[in-house]
């Protein structure tokens, strides 16, 4: 045979075990592996879980996996989960978590899967696990366990009416203090409007209040002690209290995101510090969609710091089907679901979905759409996790900050009482451990 | 032969009857005693989603009784309490008299009447929080209307207990109504034509007659309400989960945010035992009273 002829088979040769190679690749993930099986997932029925079951019907196509969904409002889902994991039970496969809130706690009892190796090695090639914001993969992780994969990305941004501000007389705000001062010019110019609207309920407070402590420059733990009666942390309670107290709308103790969104919604509030995620439900109707911009919480001594946390999808520890469970994370936490959940208002943990033109082409059709993820890049690189005590009873912690937060809105205590009060039962709680 | 026959008899009666009311006691010892009997386990018991289980004895209770929250809660829940059936009874008796004298109202508005207790609490709670919504609810709308000055309402720590007692009222008031209505319609007529007879007023009639007979069927209005008003929830956790601050944190609310929230199963358990405890002394004490009034 001559040289030619041998250089050219080999050439053939190459490229046909080159194609070969590439085509097993391919197949090498079988997505029907686990056809016929049904995966339980217990979700909480929020715009996240909303927007990713759109698309059950795509998945039980890909997998041949049956997807039973239950879903109920957030504090009724923890509940269930409580139940269902204190009873050790396999009624659940997989769930929504908030590790911000209960990570360290479910860590502990040993609750959630280990995911590190399926992420790592079961995986599709299409998974891109370095593609996940690294912040939340760390924020999920407990002891070397990952405990979740990221849905999402959110945190509380500012919005505010454009109109109202420019009829004031006002700018936007670039800093905490000129928070407070368009506040104060806007109840002068317009009494019928509430010139600042955040979260004032008790168990809801922390997660907007987080966001000015850090701000501001304050911590919520030194030295293994509650910090809240440091000047700083003092600061940040009067001026939050200040700010819903002084110009918010009456009976914001009793606000959560619910009635924060429907009140600014319909017109009656000039700025609502609140989540992200509500973006799709305050532009619901059309009536904000011109007259709203959005910024990250303006800065304050420390700068800005804002909070940035996401719902994680964790496998039970007592699912007896976890390969199974996580077909079903990864394929709710792959690159083209989270694409598809972004052009429905739900911010993808990923940069490079951020990137996509398709989605791209989505932000760039309305202005407000522009800001809103304008503002969560900001949260994607300098955002803070810790909404609350980074305890395990980081939920009871929550309260003790509300309680100083109601105690100075309704002014039955003074800061150094509230905070007092505050730091004592916080302190408790951490020797708890 | 007859004898042995005879004496197989009640044997074989007794045997049916145990087959026959097995399936209700297995129900009454799976679906209530044992729960009840699990709870008080657990309550000896330090039991959180993160500690591994510990018997600590009464560790608990004497917990319950340093705990400020609980007395406060305590303090809550006996004051709505009382509130709030003092509120329904008066009504409830003042629109049973109504029903019962009112011959030509119309079914429907009967039914009008008394719907507001077949809603479910959710749904009324919700309802509410909207109404008294101190910016865009309805309440406070009508109140500026009539040149009244708008209230906080559920979030005043003042006002909130009362209103909450209110909202109850709304929803309960008729079914003490539908009781207190069939013990009306049981009354013997004869009574009330002696009185006719000897030219009672119907202040008097009502205070002499029908108020001291009526007692026995209030007191079982008393008794049902008591048991739900004691374990006051519903209500509460859709409106304001126990704010402000703690101003309506009920012992229900507290032992259920507790064990959900924060997950100390163990200390909730007893906190819910001993609201149990709280529960069966009313009844217990409304029984007597009954059996007092009796006639």
């Amino acid at each position: 045979m001559s040289k030619t002829s041998y250089a050219t088979r080999a050439a053939i040769t190459f490229v046909a075990l080159g194609a070969v190679t590439t085509a097993t690749h391919a197949a090498d993930f079988d997505w029907k592996k686990f056809q016929g099986k049904t995966v339980t997932f217990l979700a909480n029925n929020n715009p996240v879980s909303q927007a990713l079951l759109t698309y059950k019907g795509d998945f039980e196509k890909l997998t041949g996996i049956t997807l039973k969904v239950d879903g109920y409002q957030e504090q009724q889902m923890r509940q269930r989960l409580v139940t269902v994991m204190n009873a050790r039970s396999d009624e659940v496969d997989v769930f929504m978590s908030l590790p911000s809130r209960e990570g360290e706690q479910f860590a502990a009892a040993g609750w959630y899967a280990d995911l590190s190796a399926f992420s790592k090695n079961e995986a599709s090639k299409d998974y891109d696990l370095a593609g996940l914001s690294q912040a939340l993969l760390k924020a999920a992780t407990f002891g070397s366990k990952l405990t979740s994969m990221p849905m999402n990305i959110e945190g509380p941004i500012l919005y505010y009416r454009t109109d109202i501000f420019k009829k004031c007389g006002v700018e936007q705000p670039a800093t905490i203090k000129d928070v407070e001062a368009a506040a104060q010019k806007i109840k002068a110019c317009d009494s019928t409007i509430t010139p600042f609207v955040s979260r004032g309920l008790k168990p809801a407070v922390a997660y907007t209040f987080s966001n000015m402590l850090h701000n501001i420059g304050g911590s919520y733990m030194a030295n293994g002690k509650s910090n809240l009666c440091s000047a700083k942390g003092k600061e940040a309670l009067d001026t939050y209290s200040r700010l819903l107290r002084d110009y918010g709308p009456p009976g914001v103790v009793n606000y959560s995101f619910q009635q924060i969104s429907a009140l600014y919604r319909t017109g009656r509030a000039a700025m609502s510090f609140e989540s992200s995620n509500e973006l799709r439900t305050v532009m619901e109707g059309g009536e904000r969609l011109k007259d709203t911009a959005l910024v990250p919480f303006p800065a304050g001594d420390a700068g800005q710091v804002p909070t940035a946390i996401g719902w994680g999808m964790a496998v039970s520890a007592y699912s007896k089907q976890p390969d199974a469970a996580w077909y079903f994370v990864q394929w709710a936490t792959s690159p083209e679901i989270q694409k598809r959940m972004a052009v429905q208002g739900i911010a993808p943990p990923r940069p490079a979905v951020a990137n996509d033109p398709e989605y791209r082409k989505w932000i760039d059709e309305e202005p407000v759409r522009k800001q809103w993820q304008a503002a969560l890049d900001v949260l994607a690189t300098k955002g803070s996790s810790e909404v609350g005590y980074p305890i395990v009873a980081n939920p009871e912690s929550r309260d003790f900050i509300g309680q100083a937060v109601q105690d100075l809105i309704l002014k039955q205590k003074t800061i150094d009482q509230a905070c007092a009060d505050a730091d004592k039962g916080l302190d408790a709680l951490i020797a708890q451990k | 032969m007859a004898s042995v026959a005879n004496a197989a008899r009640p044997d074989r009666q007794r045997a049916e009857l145990a087959a026959l009311s097995a399936p209700a006691v297995l129900f009454t010892l799976a679906m209530i005693a044992f729960p009840v009997v699990y709870t008080v386990w657990l309550g000896f018991h330090a039991f959180s989603s993160t500690e591994r289980q510990s018997f600590v004895g009464l560790g608990n209770y004497s917990k319950l009784v340093a705990d400020g929250e609980f007395w406060h809660g305590l303090w809550v829940t006996l004051a709505l309490y009382a509130l709030s059936l003092v509120l329904q009874l008066v009504l409830g008796i003042w629109l049973a008299l109504l029903l019962f004298h009112a011959k030509r109202v119309p079914g429907f508005v009967r039914s009008l009447f008394i719907s507001p207790f077949m809603m479910p609490p959710v749904v009324a709670g919700l309802m509410w929080l909207v109404i008294l919504d101190p910016s865009i609810g309805a309440a406070n709308y009508l109140l500026q209307a009539v040149g009244l000055p708008p209230s906080e309402w559920l979030a005043s720590p003042i006002w909130v207990i009362p209103t909450v007692a209110l909202i109850d009222t709304w929803q309960w008031a008729p079914y003490v109504a539908l009781i207190v209505l069939g013990g009306l319609q049981s009354l013997p007529p004869s009574v009330y034509e002696a009185a006719q007879i000897d030219g009672a007023s119907a202040y008097t009639t009502f205070r002499r007659i029908t108020l001291p007979l009526l007692l026995p069927t209030i007191v079982t209005a008393t008794i049902l309400r008591s048991v739900d008003l004691l374990r006051f929830f519903d209500i509460i956790y859709i409106t304001t989960q126990g704010g402000p601050g703690n101003a309506s944190n009920t012992l229900n609310i507290y032992g259920f945010r507790v064990g959900f929230e924060f997950f100390n199963i163990g200390y909730a358990s007893a906190l819910m035992l001993t609201l149990t405890a709280v529960v069966f002394g009313a009844v217990l004490a409304f029984n007597r009273l009954r059996g007092a009034v009796a006639w």
